[in-house]
């Protein structure tokens, strides 16, 4: 049976799994969840996903949420094929890097990117005023963790090592929109010339620019 | 080389660390980090952890920091001496669920248990600030929104990956049990509401590896 994605194709969480199975060459249906409507907060919603959010995958009617842990499994039960985005299971020291650099994006880049989304892109969407206020302190917020990056990447091609892992795959969704939404903190060459190589660099692989494109064709 | 932990000796991140060690059975140095004195933010440290944050380990030579990466590596490394705190690695649906368990702490329970601690104990101990009870109010009804779906998991299994207690359920003490037991919060020991969730609770707390490590270094 084909893989199932219920999602929404414009939601940063959903477009995370989505680039995976791009570089993986799986392929998928899509179910849409209507938001809208509320779907994810109904009783039948909750019995496949607790918390009532969207992403989850339902695999031959193995049931998955949580996009990283999504992407991890996809990539790993495809580890063959396209690029292995994650290091060989059997080395201890290559897997603890490519969790620290997981943990790096929950901690450091995903708490101040998901604002700036919400109240710049998707406030906006419902008619409502974004929050200039959070906005500008995640920002700050976001602008000083980058020295971190900037002091990782300027040692390493990608966050965990010399391969793009899921880690990297995991920054494109929110720092494609606040880019959009005019903070150009990725874009700032003269700033941080290491972290703008690598946000190029993942940027601009095709398989992310298949889920942008998808998502601008239905808006 | 002896295993080093470099941290602060009352940071809840620096236990987390200290407490799968225990579990593991590993001898460790306990390295404080002047944390008062900003060594955290020097040049020097920031070659070791680049965002300026404890703990960091040193292990003959390898250096990791974020506290999750860490106690994997640990339960993974030393997985014959202590529990097993994750599925076999080759059960590939086992371990994806062992990872949603991870992400469900860190994006339901980590931020909120976070937030709580610094109004409802940090400040008032250690920074003599008073809590802005406000924002505890509002942390703590986007906490107990979630904990429904902790008690839907929890009322259908053990532990939030399955029936083995992981590195998942145990990564909720560390801000949990402060929360808890110092700035005096129901939450998941509510019997009579999350049944379920304070029987898991008594349990992941009743470890002697826990016990062991929860006044401090
Ligand atoms: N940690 C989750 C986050 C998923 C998430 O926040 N999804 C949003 C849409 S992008 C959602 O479902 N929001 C509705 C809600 O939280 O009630 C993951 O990584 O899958
Ligand atoms: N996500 C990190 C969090 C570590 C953390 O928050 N450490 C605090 C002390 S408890 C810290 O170093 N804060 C100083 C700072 O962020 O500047 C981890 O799990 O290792």
């Amino acid at each position: 049976m084909t893989l199932k994605v219920y999602g929404v194709l414009q939601a940063t969480f959903t477009q995370r799994v989505l680039v995976v199975l791009k570089e993986k060459n799986v392929s998928y249906e899509f179910i849409t969840v209507d938001w809208a409507g509320k779907t994810h907060k109904a009783p039948s919603y909750l019995l496949n996903h607790p918390f009532g959010q969207f992403p989850y995958i339902d695999d031959d009617g193995f049931i998955l949420y949580e996009s990283i842990a999504i992407m991890k499994y996809i990539a790993l039960k495809y580890r063959d094929q396209g690029a292995p985005l994650l290091p060989d299971p059997g080395d201890l020291k290559a897997t603890a890097l490519m969790e620290q650099a997981c943990s790096v994006e929950a901690s450091n880049f995903n708490p101040f990117t998901t604002p700036i989304v919400i109240e710049k892109y998707g406030k906006p969407i419902r008619g409502v005023e974004p929050d200039e206020e959070v906005v500008k302190e995640c920002v700050l917020g976001l602008d000083s963790k980058l020295d971190g990056y900037e002091l990782i990447l300027a040692k390493q091609r990608y966050l965990a090592g010399d391969s793009i892992t899921i880690a990297d795959l995991a920054h494109l969704p929110t720092g494609t929109i606040i880019s959009r939404v005019g903070v150009t903190l990725l874009e700032d060459f003269t700033k941080r010339p290491n972290v703008t190589r690598w946000w190029r660099e993942i940027y601009t692989r095709p398989s992310w620019q298949e889920v942008v494109a998808s998502a601008d064709a239905k808006i | 080389m002896v295993f080093k932990l470099f941290g602060n000796a009352r940071s809840r991140p620096t236990l987390r660390v200290a407490h799968i060690l225990k579990e593991m059975q590993v001898p460790f140095e306990f390295v404080a980090i002047d944390v008062q004195g900003n060594e955290h933010k020097t040049a020097e440290y920031l070659k070791k952890q680049p965002f300026g944050q404890i703990p960091y380990i040193d292990d003959d030579g390898f250096v990791l920091f974020e506290t999750r990466a860490i106690c994997k590596y640990i339960a993974t490394k030393w997985r014959g001496q202590g529990p097993a705190l994750f599925p076999d690695p080759s059960d590939l649906k086992a371990t994806a669920l062992f990872d949603q368990a991870l992400s469900i702490e860190y994006s339901n329970f980590d931020n909120a248990a976070v937030n709580i601690a610094v109004e409802k104990v940090y400040k008032p101990k250690y920074l003599n600030k008073p809590t802005d009870e406000a924002l505890v109010a509002e942390q703590v009804s986007k906490l107990e929104a979630k904990l429904e779906g902790y008690e839907a998991i929890l009322s259908k299994q053990k532990y939030l990956a399955g029936e083995y207690v992981t590195l998942a359920d145990l990564y909720h003490i560390t801000f949990g049990f402060y929360i808890v037991e110092e700035g005096g919060l129901m939450l998941f020991t509510d019997e009579a509401k999350y049944p379920n969730m304070a029987r898991w609770w008594k349990d992941i707390t009743s470890r002697p590896a826990w016990l062991a490590v929860k006044g401090g270094l």
